[in-house]
């Protein structure tokens, strides 16, 4: 099980204290929970990509890169990488390099986007989102998997006897997670290849992320990647955690009420019960997020859990990183309570490559 | 055969003549129906009862479990009755919410008729400039003739040129016409039968 932190680097004004963000001083911040994430065990970091204010992550492969430099255990990869948007050459030669640059700890979610402009802001056409996205994959895959690819489509200039350089590490493809909230045609995708299905079940009822995830399960196994249960699962979690429950309310409710996607909507309760807002004691946390097995309709492989913006203060972050630390310990151990062993974990360069060896 | 018809009011006082005219075109539908032969369920939705739940629904981009359930009942049904006060000149904003977090799909094909009520008869054309274009937005099938009850209809007999009685027996029958003529609404489960990969490759 793969438990670690994710981003989308907002830059919020502490609602509390009034105290203003910059994109520097966010930046540097989000750098240090990596760091940090990777000193209290943690095994994944993962950053956004957007390309509009309030965000600052518009160039993850930089801001990863760093990352690489300073830390040498943990898993890095995004949250998400616009497949849509991005030229697939470009997404295959950044990632290859990081990939080198960081000795294979490298893997990608992809994502289409969270704003409409930026469609036609890089030359594309939001009513060709899902088309945009299957057709620029698939062409990814072939950079990363042939050396010389002659391709033509329909969103993007023709290549011939084009080479991706660098090619990547081991001859291995970084492994790729396909993010969606509620287009059954990117579980779909995902299941077609055995890619890794992660689901951001914190702006989506949690009763329907279990007949996502079922859907890519049994489509997976249509595709005959191995049985439903074999599949590759990712969740996500909003995590506000205080050694007593009511002081992390407490502590909480002024970010949640001052967020640009929280406030003024439903009450931090209702969220709380509807979607994967976990705001609470290390024990409830640890109780509810058990519980998402529920929901990831059987064991799964990732869990990543969102611990700043919303002007959440540096120093609470990295309280919240060390209590998830500890919190983690204890996820490990209980949701390898009663996992049938066929069921994997998630692929990492390190078994990519020994299977690529034994084919 | 069940039909199921669904009456959406977004009248706000209580009592509300939004929802008396509501009642009454409703309980024409049934009737006419009746004597088409089929069994009615017929279900009120006072969208007044939903009014945190939509805001709600529109600030976090999902539905309340009750809300969901409610929306699900509307793409639903058979037949659906709408029926709006006027305010400004338009549908009033609790209806218009209701319809804005409805799924795109929800009312195509659907037999829709529409009803408003309104302080006085000059409002009458609410029907025909706002509601009606909604519904062909939607591509719901709204039948010809749509209800205008104003403070008159409700005093006015049959020595008036037409009744609001009338109006409500000629639209019912048009609606209730159109439900019997199509096939009842069967609902999909769009986790059941994905778009296969091929399919989405090809580019369809």
């Amino acid at each position: 099980m793969q438990i670690g932190i994710f981003g989308v680097g907002d830059v919020a004004n502490d609602p509390v204290t009034g105290t203003a963000a910059t994109e520097g001083g966010r930046i540097k911040a989000v750098v240090e929970y990596a760091q940090r994430a990777e000193e209290v065990g943690l095994d994944v970091f993962a950053i956004g990509e957007h390309h509009n204010p309030p965000f600052m992550p518009s160039s993850p492969t930089t801001l990863l890169g760093y990352v690489a430099a300073r830390t040498s255990r943990i898993q890095l990869s995004t949250s998400t990488t616009l497949i849509t948007t991005n030229d697939p050459v470009k997404i295959a030669e950044d990632y290859a390099m990081l990939q080198h640059l960081a000795d294979g700890r490298v893997d990608l979610m992809m994502g289409r986007g969270n704003t409409g402009p930026v469609y036609p802001w890089f030359g594309k056409d939001i009513r060709d989102g899902i088309g945009l996205a299957v057709e620029n994959y698939a062409l990814l895959r072939r950079l990363w998997r042939e050396d010389v690819v002659d391709w033509e489509g329909k969103f993007r200039t023709p290549l011939q006897g084009f080479t991706a350089t660098p090619r990547p590490l081991d001859g291995v493809p970084p492994f790729v997670w396909h993010g969606s909230i509620r287009s059954t045609e990117i579980a779909e995708q995902a299941a077609f290849y055995g890619d890794g299905f992660f689901h951001n079940n914190l702006f989506w009822p949690k009763r329907h992320v279990r007949q996502m995830v079922g859907l890519y399960r049994r489509r997976f196994e249509h595709y005959g990647h191995g049985a439903a249960d074999q599949a590759y699962v990712g969740l996500a979690a909003q995590l506000f955690v205080r050694k007593n429950s009511q002081d992390a309310i407490r502590d909480f409710r002024p970010y949640y009420d001052g967020s640009a996607a929280y406030g003024g909507g439903p009450s931090l309760e209702e969220t709380s019960r509807d979607t994967a807002l976990l705001v609470g004691s290390p024990e409830q946390i640890i109780e509810r997020v058990l519980e998402f097995r529920e929901y990831a309709d059987g064991d799964y492989q990732r869990q990543l859990f969102n611990v700043d913006g919303i002007g959440i203060p540096h120093r609470t972050v990295l309280e919240q990183i060390d209590q998830l630390g500890e919190i983690a310990q204890v996820l490990r151990k209980e949701f390898a309570v009663g996992r049938p062993a066929h069921v994997p974990d998630a692929p990492t360069h390190q078994s990519l490559k020994a299977s690529a060896e034994v084919r | 055969m069940v039909r199921k018809v669904v009456v959406l009011s977004a009248g706000l006082r209580q009592p509300s003549s939004t929802r008396l005219l509501a009642d009454r075109l409703a309980a024409a539908v049934v009737r006419e129906l009746g004597e088409l032969g089929a069994e009615v369920e017929l279900e009120v939705i006072e969208a007044r009862d939903h009014g945190h739940d939509l805001v709600n629904n529109l600030l976090v981009g999902y539905p309340s479990e009750e809300l969901e359930a409610v929306l699900g009942r509307v793409a639903a049904a058979d037949g659906l009755i709408a029926v709006t006060p006027t305010f400004s000149a338009s549908y009033n904003g609790l209806f218009k919410m209701f319809v804005d977090v409805l799924d795109d799909e929800a009312l195509a094909g659907k037999p829709v008729l529409i009803g408003a009520t309104g302080g006085t008869g000059r409002h009458s054309m609410v029907l025909d400039h706002e509601l009606r274009p909604l519904f062909n937005y939607l591509r719901a099938d709204v039948v010809p003739t749509g209800v205008f009850a104003g403070p008159e209809d409700w005093a006015a007999g049959e020595a008036t040129e037409l009744p609001l009685v009338r109006r409500i027996d000629r639209a019912a029958q048009q609606l209730a016409r159109e439900i019997v003529l199509r096939d009842p609404v069967k609902s999909v489960d769009p986790y059941d039968a994905p778009t296969p990969f091929a399919q989405l490759l090809a580019g369809d």
